[in-house]
Order: structure tokens, then sequence, then C-alpha cells
């Protein structure tokens, strides 16, 4: 199939192998990363590539997440273009470089398989592994298709290495659910995605010794704040140019998700559902078979947890009657989920009349059927005549 | 490069420097009457304060030295004594 | 060149001033070394004595006249790794080098040098050992002698010191298959220099691993000028063997006058409460592993 946008493929494939084949269009210098259920087919996928020729590539085949945290740290110090993918343990594993590498300002993007954190004993689907880290100073990224993955890979390092931004970029999409089911995916052509994302250049750091500097030295107090408030600027910064990318893409490939948020039948809704993930899918065709039952709900589909776009979501749920907050994960200190409690300090001044439920479901892969989401936006409705504020946090059914 | 401010720390404005000079009690005095210039204390000296020139041949550099002991120590012709500071 | 001709012509890469301590073996092994290395070089100092000691920088400074990083105490060989990566890449000829104690070899840092090894990445690892974790007060590490009196291995009347022997890195490094392993002390300057020259040489086609005899009077307890003698007793006594394994061929530097281990442990605090007996198993293990080198190095 080609158009003016060169010639781009369409293929049926797995999310892991979307994100196999937007990493090597944005032909990284490095790869590195070590197997684990369910990311393993994105670094097979890759070695595969370079086996046969189609990627030119230096992998290393770390020994475990935390060096494989650590060489593509040094291959960006060291001036180069770096990708890595894991999951669960291997995010938790990897956390003491993965909390340096914004923090040395690397741009780079990691795909994030999500799956929940052992205990108890898991491999499968759950978001949990992304939320516990959420204040590692990385920006995240939740997409709801194959599609989107591959997209947001190319947009993640257009955004990592704008120059106003400068912070590594983690692509989160839902273990199994979709690493690991086929959808159909548009890949564009080789040259356009050369031609929207320029090779990196680094001008704040590079390990060279025709530029000899200290790479983080021993940094007292005083100094370590201005670093901090800097990062936390470039932090609010990405927020504008998550916005830019995504129009700037949309004009190159005819595909647009809406910036930091995506928004479903919201304008003239009186409740709307909050999702993160794959989860959007289903969420979707609740709100239309919703409407068709009579309620006046939409959707607000949260792209990035990190930065959090705290502005644009009080714009949506301004003068709504309630929302419900659907989340794959726990905020252990808070009795719901992390999503629902970053909302709720955002829109804490709008309006103490708005009704909020907090819905977990979803832990460790089990289902969220339309069923369920149907109950609960049931629940919220009919609590909405009489309550204000947060409800009670409902917690998914499953048969057990 | 130059530094753009507070992005990734790096230090590239000088370079950090001690007064290691004025830690030490004793310093090295090289009795050059007994010193046959085998340069086996500069290759001991841990901070580089043992030089070398045409006039003064090996000598010691007082800036950072910190009082060690080891060029005395390891000289094979006890050419080096450790004085206190102070004394001439 | 005599090795003497080259220390003295070649510049010190090392900021004058550095805080580590009287006599430090590991200020005097690092100075060195980068006088051999050289500017086209790039060094990683993981967390310990020398990145302590202002060599990583300081704020808005440097310690150093070449690029420096401080790597986490356990990713030193990976992080050079991706730096070595980068470096082939463009076909840059750099000087790789990992300049690291011996908690952040065999310890905290023992999963990633053996990757990095394992997988012959191409650089120069350099572990200067000083038997503990000096840094920040003297703990006892996995290359520790038995008996060592450390902080964590206080002896008292139930614990006699440190409980095990030591772990030997050299013979584990030099079984992973790596383009250049060694061990060498200061104190044999001439043979020091010339592995570090064949370790840089080793770097540009695979891993190399120098394990250094690094004296630390602070903490072992004796005087600042003993650093010197220290080395070479340990050498002499067989505690710290000479011999390098040039990708698979063996060498021993054989000791023609042999001393007792006893008379390197008594000249420091930290074995000072040892017996006979504790001071006869130190012997028997160095005369084990010698016999091992020994059979190794026959081939």
């Amino acid at each position: 199939m080609s158009s003016d946008k060169g010639i781009s493929k369409i293929k049926a494939i797995t999310g892991n192998k979307a994100a196999t084949i937007g990493a090597s269009l944005c032909k990284p210098d490095l790869i590195a990363a070590y197997p684990i259920t369910p990311q393993s087919s994105v670094v097979e996928g890759l070695a595969s590539m370079i086996a046969n020729g189609e990627l030119d590539s230096n992998m290393v085949q770390v020994e475990s997440e935390h060096s494989a945290m650590s060489v593509v740290q040094g291959a960006v110090m060291a001036g180069g273009r770096a990708f890595t993918a894991t999951s669960a343990q291997g995010l938790a594993l990897m956390f003491e470089p993965y909390f340096r590498m914004s923090t040395l300002r690397l741009p780079m993007v990691m795909a994030l398989a999500t799956r929940e954190m052992t205990s108890p004993e898991t491999v499968w689907s759950g978001h949990q592994d992304a939320v516990s880290v959420r204040d590692a100073g990385w920006i995240q990224i939740f997409v709801e298709s194959n599609q989107e993955i591959l997209d947001m890979v190319i947009q993640g390092y257009k955004i990592s290495e704008n120059q106003n931004v400068l912070i590594p970029v983690n692509i989160c999409y839902d273990g199994f659910y979709l690493s690991h089911l086929t959808e159909r995916v548009e890949i564009p052509d080789s040259k356009e995605v050369d031609k929207f994302l320029p090779k990196y250049n680094p001008e704040h750091v590079i390990l060279n010794p025709q530029q000899p500097m200290a790479v983080d030295p021993l940094t007292s107090g005083e100094y370590l704040m201005e670093y901090r408030h800097t990062h936390l600027e470039a932090m609010q910064n990405a927020l504008r140019v998550a916005d830019e990318v995504d129009t700037e893409f949309a004009k190159n490939f005819n595909r647009a998700y809406g910036g930091v948020i995506d928004t479903y039948r919201c304008d003239d809704a009186e409740f709307v559902i909050v999702t993160m993930g794959a989860t959007t899918g289903t969420a979707r065709v609740a709100v239309d078979m919703a409407r068709e039952k009579g309620i006046s709900l939409g959707l607000l589909k949260v792209r990035y947890i990190r930065p959090f776009p705290a502005e644009k979501i009080r714009e949506v749920l301004k003068e709504k009657k309630g929302f419900v907050v659907v989340d794959k994960n726990v905020c252990f200190g808070w009795n719901t989920g992390a999503l629902y409690m970053e909302i709720k300090a955002a829109i804490s001044d709008l309006c103490e009349e708005t009704c909020s439920l907090p819905v977990i479901g979803g832990l460790g892969g089990a289902d969220i059927s339309l069923k369920e989401l149907l109950n609960s936006i049931d629940i919220l409705v009919s609590s909405a005549k009489t309550k204000a504020g947060q409800l009670e946090t409902y917690w998914l059914r499953n048969d057990l | 490069m130059e530094r753009k401010s507070f992005i990734t720390p790096i230090g590239n404005k000088g370079i950090y420097t001690l007064d290691t000079g004025s830690w030490r009690t004793v310093k090295p005095v090289i009795y050059k009457e007994k010193c046959i210039e085998c340069g086996i204390c500069m290759t001991y000296c841990p901070v580089n304060s043992i030089a070398y020139d045409k006039e003064k041949k090996y000598h010691i550099n007082l800036d950072f030295c910190k009082g060690c002991g080891i060029c005395s120590r390891e000289c094979p012709k006890r050419a080096i004594e450790m004085k206190a500071e102070g004394e001439i | 060149m005599s090795y003497i001709d080259l220390l003295r012509e070649s510049e010190d890469m090392v900021t004058p001033g550095m805080s580590a301590c009287q006599g430090c073996g590991a200020e005097l092994i690092l100075r060195r070394v980068l006088q051999i290395a050289g500017e086209k070089t790039v060094i990683g100092i993981p967390p310990g004595c020398m990145a302590g000691a202002g060599v990583v920088g300081w704020n808005l400074d440097n310690g150093l006249k070449i690029p420096v990083h401080i790597t986490l105490l356990d990713n030193t060989a990976a992080l050079l790794s991706g730096v070595s990566n980068i470096y082939q890449r463009k076909g840059l000829d750099i000087n790789v080098i990992a300049f690291a104690g011996d908690g952040a070899t065999a310890d905290c840092g023992f999963q990633s040098l053996s990757g990095a090894a394992e997988r012959g990445e191409k650089m120069l690892y350099i572990c200067y050992d000083n038997e503990g974790y000096m840094n920040t007060g003297f703990q006892r590490s996995s290359t520790s002698t038995k008996g060592s009196m450390t902080t964590t291995t206080p002896v008292g009347s139930v614990s006699p010191g440190k409980v095990q022997h030591q772990k030997y890195m050299p013979l584990i490094m030099a079984m992973h298959n790596i383009e250049y392993c060694a061990t060498a002390s200061p104190s044999n300057m001439k043979d020091f220099t010339k592995k570090i020259q064949k370790g840089l040489e080793a770097s540009k086609h695979g891993f190399a691993y120098i394990h250094v005899f690094s004296s630390c009077p602070t903490g072992w307890g004796c005087n600042a000028d003993l650093t010197i003698e220290l080395a070479r007793n340990a050498v002499k006594s067989n505690l710290f063997p000479l011999f390098e394994v040039d990708n698979g061929k063996w060498k021993l530097n054989e000791n023609t006058n042999l001393i007792p281990v006893s008379e390197f442990t008594k000249k420091l605090k930290k074995f000072k409460h040892l017996t006979p007996e504790d001071i006869e198993e130190i012997q028997e293990l160095v005369e084990y592993r010698m016999n091992i080198i020994r059979k190794l190095a026959d081939n």
C-alpha cells in the first residue's frame, strides 16, 4: 500500500512485535535487554532482525535487567541511541540504574509489557509494576492498541530527545492482553520515520576525551536542588511537547492519539469512565452500551500518567456529575488504585458534589468484563443521586 | 561542550584540588650527595610529589606532599630523611 | 624506554590534591594507571575509596583531566560495556578503564563483572584490592584475609575476626576465557607497568582484568610509609603471587626468596590477635593456592 507518505505495510502482529518493529524503525545504536515473560519476544524479534541484517545495531546479551539498564545508560552517555524492554520483576531489579537514567537526563525509550508484581507468584497482566516506579522521574505513557505501541515508540524518542525535555520514556502496554494478542498494525515507511526522527545529537552530556567532563560529580544539596528543579520543569515542558509531537506525528503518518489524554463522547456527558491502557478498548464499548440504555456517559483515556496531565483532566471532569476510575493496580496506602488517587488530587478543589467511584480490577491477569464495567457505572449513577464525593472502592468481580 | 545550566550533573569547570600539602607534620629531604638518581622514589610516591628536571634532578615538590614517608623508606641508598615541618 | 623513564615523562591525569590517606596504595595505582593510559581514556569508578577521595568530581568541577563517571557500586562493568560498544560503532579508539575496589568487584559488582567478562566486552577492568570496604570504615569484604579484624568482623570474646578465607578473584576471572588476566603489585613497579600496558592493548580485543594489591595503612593499622613494603611482603610470601594469563597462556613469576606469611601479618594491627594456629591456617591456604596456580601455569 503506498501513498505520498511513502510505502507502508499492513500486518497482523502482536504487541511485542509492534514494539520490536517500532524500535527498529528508530535505528537504535544499542539494545540491551533480558528476557522476561511477557516481554521476551521483543528481544527475540530484535535479535532476529539483527541476525538477518535487517537492523544494524549492537545487541548486548546482558545477564540481568540491572545490567540491561546499566549498559544502555553507558551507551546513551557515550552519545548513542538505546532501547530496552522489560516487565515487573525486571523493572524492580533495574530500579537502581532506572532512577539514575532520568536524573542523569539521558533520553531513551523503554518498552514495558506491564505485569503484576510478585507476590502472590504471578506472570500475568497488571499495571502494578509501572505505577510502582511512577516517581522515578521517567515519562510514562499507557497505550490501548498494538498500533499505538509502534507509533508511541517512535513518538517516544522524539519527545525524549527534545532539548526542552531530555527525559527517558516508558511505553507501557498490558502484558498478554496487548503483548501477545494479534491486531492489525500499519507499519510506517522507514524513510518517513527517518525524516520525522533525526539522529540523536547530545548537547548536554557526553563521555568523550575530546570534551573531558566528570559525569555526575559528587553534588552538594544546594546544587542538587537546582538539578531537581530543572528536571521538574522539563516534566512540565513534556506535557506541551507530548501534544506537539502527537500533532506532528498525525501530519506525517495520518494517525492522532489526542496528546496527553484522549476523550470519547465526553463533551455532553454527565458521567465519565476513566481508564488507562488496554481496558480503554472495553470501556469504549461500555460507553456506547450505556448510552443506549440512556446513561449520559463518556470516556476519559489517560495516556500519560507521568507527567500527570492535571490541567487537561480538570477540564474534562469539571461540572460532571460523577466519574469512575478503573485501576489495574492498587495504591497500598489509599485503599484505591493509583490513578484514582492522582485524579482525586488533580480535581480536589473543583467540586465537592462530584461523585467518584474508585474501581480496582484486572489484577494479575484477571478479566475485566464488559458486564462488570457496566455494573460499576450503574453503581456510580445510582449513588450520585443521593451521595457526593468519594464512594467506597468497588472491586470488580470474577468467577472464582 | 559548554555547560547548559543544571541539566545532567557534569563537572567541567575546573579540577577540584585540595591543599594536601597542609596535612603533613614531617617532610622529605633529599641528600643530594647520597642520591644516585635511580628514580625509584618517584615511582613510589602516591602523590607524584617527586619531579625531575635537568638542573634539580630528582627533587621534592612540597605543594601537595602528604608526608607519608614512603620515599624515605624505599630509597635504596637511604638518601631521603623525614624531618619535622619547620626544621631546616 | 624503561618503566622509570615512562613514569617520569608521562602526564599525571589526576588532580594533584586528592583526599586519599597518606600512603594510600590505591592513589598510587590510580595515578600510575592513568599516566600509562594517557589522555585518550575514559574511566568508570564505582563508590569506594577512590571515588570518595574526590577524583570523580565535586559540584561543577572534575577531579581528573579525562572523562570520568562514578558508576553504581554494582554496575561498573555493565555501564562501561555500553560505552565500549558505542565507541566501537563510532570507530573511536579510546581506552575504556574500570577502576574498582574489591567491594565493587568481588561482592556487590560481581554479577555485572562476570557478565561483562563472559561476553568479552572490550575494556580494562582493574581491581584495587585493599581487602575491605575501606571508604566506609574498614568493613569486611569477601577478599579480606581470614582472621582480619574489621568493623563488621570485630575481635571479641565470641568472635575471632573474619571466619572465612578470602575469595580468590584472579583465578575466578581467569576461568572466564578473557583476553588477559593478571595480578600485579605496585611494589614490583616494572612488572606492574608492563601488565597495565598489556592490559590496555588486550582491552582493544576483549576483556582484560588486572587484580592489583593495594595496601591500606589506615585500615590495616600501620604507619603510612609501609605501603610498598607490605605489598612486597605480600608478593614474597605468596599471599599475592604475580602471574598472568595472556590469551590462555599462563606465566607465573615464581618467588626465589620466599618468606613466611607471618612476616606480612606481624606488621598489621588487624592481625594483632592472630594465634600461631591462625597464621598456620593462612599459610596452608597460601600454599594450597600456589600449588593450583603452579599446576595451571605448567601447561
